[in-house]
């Protein structure tokens, strides 16, 4: 992510006013700032989600391909996912200047989607054929602007790209001995749909001084020293943790920020499945002649 | 706790205007004269005797000079322009400061009043303590000076008004929407001071009960801020991030004006996030502006 | 052998446009607020995003400053889902760098970049959906980044490919016309001057048609012209009337 300079006047503005509650920009320490979501924005992918929250954009992309599956695992579908972090987004990010943040970032996702939970409820459906074929859903993302927050940008959008995800239906005819046909469906509107109850959204909370904040921005980010990230699904489990930046936590502060991360998560995880419910009615409605806003 | 997620198709659209041309609208490539009694400044080029725009905006002719405004570039400066700036780099005899331009600004040891207020030449100990002076990170106040011959910029910190800042926040704005004003350093009603950098760089901070500061803004307050000047400074710094967004000019009657909106309207500060209020807010500026021009 | 019919007998294409029709083009300047300036261009349904930094300070080694002129710095991305077969690489690999130089060649010739020496300029462009006509669309969403940024040009670059198949040329051609095999331009040009900038064929043609193709190629630019021309117009006659200009 670019370097940002603060004073050190600066930085404690910041930080005294965390202590208040009351931040730079007039927010309390667990409110997100404005969010704008968009499914199906990319024709050419099965999903997509573009998500944009202030100054940060991500673009997620879907597609899903048909492979073998893992052999300690035949009757499940599986996830792969990969991040771009584009040079729009810093210049910084030129060629292969990003790498390091983006193998991070999806490391981090792969974790959060590897709980049992999940697996059993969106990868099941994935398999066609246990043993022998599968689908595999790439999901990519691309950072296109960095204003703090990437980490919990990136986790709900992910979340929109796959419940939006449409995967066509395997019929599977069996051949007179050999490999079993795959035929599939052509129809647009015959299409699997992915399970996204137990899919977690991340929440990222950073210390500042004393106390800790939720959405941070790029300023505050500065002035934190260590965060603590947690992917929180829609019943309040967490499936992954992860403490990042090099200061220490004390685990009193870890459990204050686990609990009001569950919550913001909680709140999150709803907020996000009504939208989402919105949008599919609204695209449903508008059918064919829905035209994506997207960057227009 | 607040989470504010929208459907990008239910957030209401600006109605489609069709907005009136300016006269001298130009864009790359337009011939602007084929007279050859003109000088060409910024923003054209000649070609065969002819004058081109290479930019797009509206023209510009004062006398026998033509030149093209883009509408928003990085910041060029001119001498007596009162800028924000970061400082970047601390070199010899010298601070680099970034001032949204196109090269780094320079920032000469020659150019500061020393802290304590003394007058005198700089030894080569200073040299040695610059960083005690300003570091990488720190914010000043300063005024540009000269402009070298490769368009990069020469600040001085010659005066009380002008030094390093102490506790506030930048927002960060198009140069375009700062007009060359007679003071650029203004004490609001509402209990905090703005700073309107010609650079688009808008330093805002509470105000602060000035003895005669003799120190040249080099000592520091750090104690906390209270609660309502903060409050103060955080609906300003939405105010003029919904301006900039918007693009109205910055002005102090206009970041009065657009505050005052906000209180009117009762919103709270981070409500002032959400687009809609946004645009309401700086829709009833404009609107009082426009009445009281 | 191809199997699709690219224009039919009546004279229409796959997607019903006639040969010299162009695909809808809509665009938008300024969509992000961090970069000096940015576009977003969608040519049917390729869709391309451009960003431009500067002219800013030299980053990295100063020994790429040019003392005389701004150093041209580009880059050109495909996000890994924008084709139909999934990319397992946005950029890095041989075609990438290709159309990077491309472009770096076409912008250092149209950029006024003599007015800044010492700086650089960057230029990243991301393709977002492909659908035939991408380094066109690339080009054409850089000029309006470059415009929007400020920054000085000779004029627009206005970017197409024309194919040639079957005695007909046809223009601005999409992907499923591309993967038939037919004689593809890809040119680039100043429409005021008339002047191409980049040109580059694949396949094959009989030099007897060269000059229909070009003539084709130049009609196409300047429709490509009137269209981000206007959009430019109406983009700063909308920012003119926002800053409280009468």
């Amino acid at each position: 992510m670019t370097d940002l300079l603060l004073s050190e006047a600066e930085k404690m503005f910041i930080i005294h006013g965390v202590q208040d509650n009351l931040r730079v920009d007039g927010r309390s320490c667990d409110d997100y700032r404005h969010i704008e979501l968009e499914t199906d924005v990319v024709s050419s992918a099965n999903g997509s989600a573009r998500l944009k929250l202030s100054q940060t954009d991500v673009l997620v992309g879907v597609k899903a391909d048909l492979t073998t599956p893992p052999t300690d695992n035949p009757d499940v579908g599986t996830l792969e996912f990969f991040v771009d972090c584009s040079a729009n987004a810093a210049p910084t990010f030129e060629g292969r200047g990003g790498e390091d943040l983006a193998r991070d970032i999806s490391s981090t996702l792969a974790r959060a989607y590897s709980s049992d939970r999940c697996s059993s409820s969106m990868l099941k459906a994935l398999c066609v054929v246990p043993s022998e074929q599968c689908w595999v859903l790439y999901i990519d993302i691309l950072i296109l602007e960095c204003g703090g927050s990437l980490y919990d940008a990136v986790s709900i959008a992910v979340k929109a790209a796959l419940s939006s995800t449409k995967v066509p239906v395997v019929k599977v005819t069996s051949s007179d001995g050999g490999k079993p046909e795959l035929e599939l469906s052509d129809d647009p509107y015959d299409s699997l749909r992915i399970n996204v109850k137990h899919a977690p959204c991340n929440v990222t909370l950073s210390k500042i001084g004393h106390s800790h904040v939720v959405d941070a921005s790029l300023e505050e980010e500065v002035c934190s020293l260590a965060s603590l990230m947690m992917a929180v699904t829609e019943e309040g489990t967490v499936t992954m943790l992860k403490k990042s930046a090099c200061g220490s936590l004390h685990p009193e502060s870890i459990y204050e920020m686990l609990e009001t991360g569950k919550n913001v998560g909680l709140n999150l995880n709803k907020q996000l499945t009504r939208q989402l419910l919105d949008e599919e009615c609204l695209h449903t409605q508008m059918g064919t002649n829905r035209e994506p806003k997207g960057f227009l | 706790m607040a989470v504010d997620l929208r459907l990008s198709c239910r957030i209401k659209q600006k109605p489609t205007t069709i907005y009136k041309e300016p006269d001298h609208l130009v864009t790359p490539g337009d011939v602007i004269t084929t007279d050859t009694g003109f000088m060409r400044g910024h923003g054209t080029y000649m070609e065969d005797d002819k004058l081109y725009a290479s930019v797009a905006g509206t023209v510009e002719r004062v006398n026998k000079l033509i030149c093209v405004q883009p509408l928003k570039s990085r910041y060029s400066g001119e001498v007596g322009d009162v800028v924000v700036g970061r400082i970047a780099e601390v070199g010899q005899k010298r601070w680099k400061v970034d001032t949204n331009s196109r090269l780094d600004s320079a920032l000469l040891l020659s150019s500061v009043n020393l802290p304590g207020g003394e007058l005198r030449r700089k030894t080569a100990e200073d040299e040695l303590m610059m960083r005690q002076y300003l570091s990488e990170g720190d914010l000043i106040s300063a005024e540009v000076q000269a402009v070298f011959h490769d368009g990069a910029l020469s600040l001085h910190t010659r005066s009380l008004k002008y030094g390093k800042l102490s506790q506030g926040t930048l927002v960060k704005v198009s140069p375009s929407l700062v007009k060359r004003r007679k003071t650029h350093f203004h004490n609001l009603p509402c209990g905090a001071s703005v700073i309107v950098g010609n650079n688009g760089y808008i330093w805002i901070s509470p105000t602060v009960n000035e003895e005669a500061d003799s120190t040249g803004g080099f000592v520091q307050d750090l104690n906390p801020v209270a609660t309502a000047d903060r409050e103060v400074v955080a609906r300003l710094h939405n105010c003029i991030l919904a301006m900039a967004r918007h693009r109205m000019m910055l002005s102090d009657t206009s970041i009065i004006y657009t505050y005052e909106a906000s209180l009117a309207i009762g919103s709270l500060v981070k409500d002032l996030l959400k687009p809609e209020m946004e645009s309401e807010v700086v829709t009833m500026a404009r609107e009082r502006l426009e009445t009281e021009s | 052998m191809a199997g699709v019919e690219v224009v039919s007998e009546q004279g229409f294409r796959t997607d019903g446009r006639k040969p010299n029709e162009l695909r809808r083009i809509r665009c938008k300047q300024g969509v992000f607020s961090h970069a000096d300036g940015s576009a977003y261009i969608e040519q049917g349904n390729t869709k391309v995003l451009a960003t431009v930094y500067g002219p800013h300070e030299i980053r990295g080694s100063r020994s790429k400053a040019l003392h005389d002129r701004a150093y041209v710095n580009c880059q050109f991305s495909m996000a890994t889902f924008s084709t139909g077969e999934r990319k397992q690489r946005p950029r890095g690999d041989r075609k990438s760098t290709e159309m990077t130089m491309h472009m770096k060649q076409t912008f250092e010739a149209t950029i006024l970049t003599q007015l800044y020496p010492r700086s650089q300029i960057d230029i990243f462009v991301e393709v977002l959906q492909a659908d035939g006509g991408n380094f066109a669309a690339c080009v054409n969403a850089a000029t309006l980044a470059l415009i929007d940024a400020g920054i000085p040009l000779k004029d627009y670059v206005c970017a197409c490919t024309v194919g040639f198949v079957d005695d007909v040329t046809i223009v601005d051609i999409n992907h499923l016309e591309e993967t038939n095999h037919i004689a593809e331009f890809t040119v680039a040009m100043l429409p005021k001057s008339e002047q191409f900038v980049m040109l580059e064929m694949s396949s094959r043609l009989h030099l007897d048609h060269l000059s229909k193709v070009m003539d084709m190629a130049t009609k196409a630019c300047k429709d490509v012209h009137l269209v981000l021309d206007r959009a430019v117009r109406d983009h700063v006659s909308e920012v003119w009337q926002q800053l409280g200009n009468t």
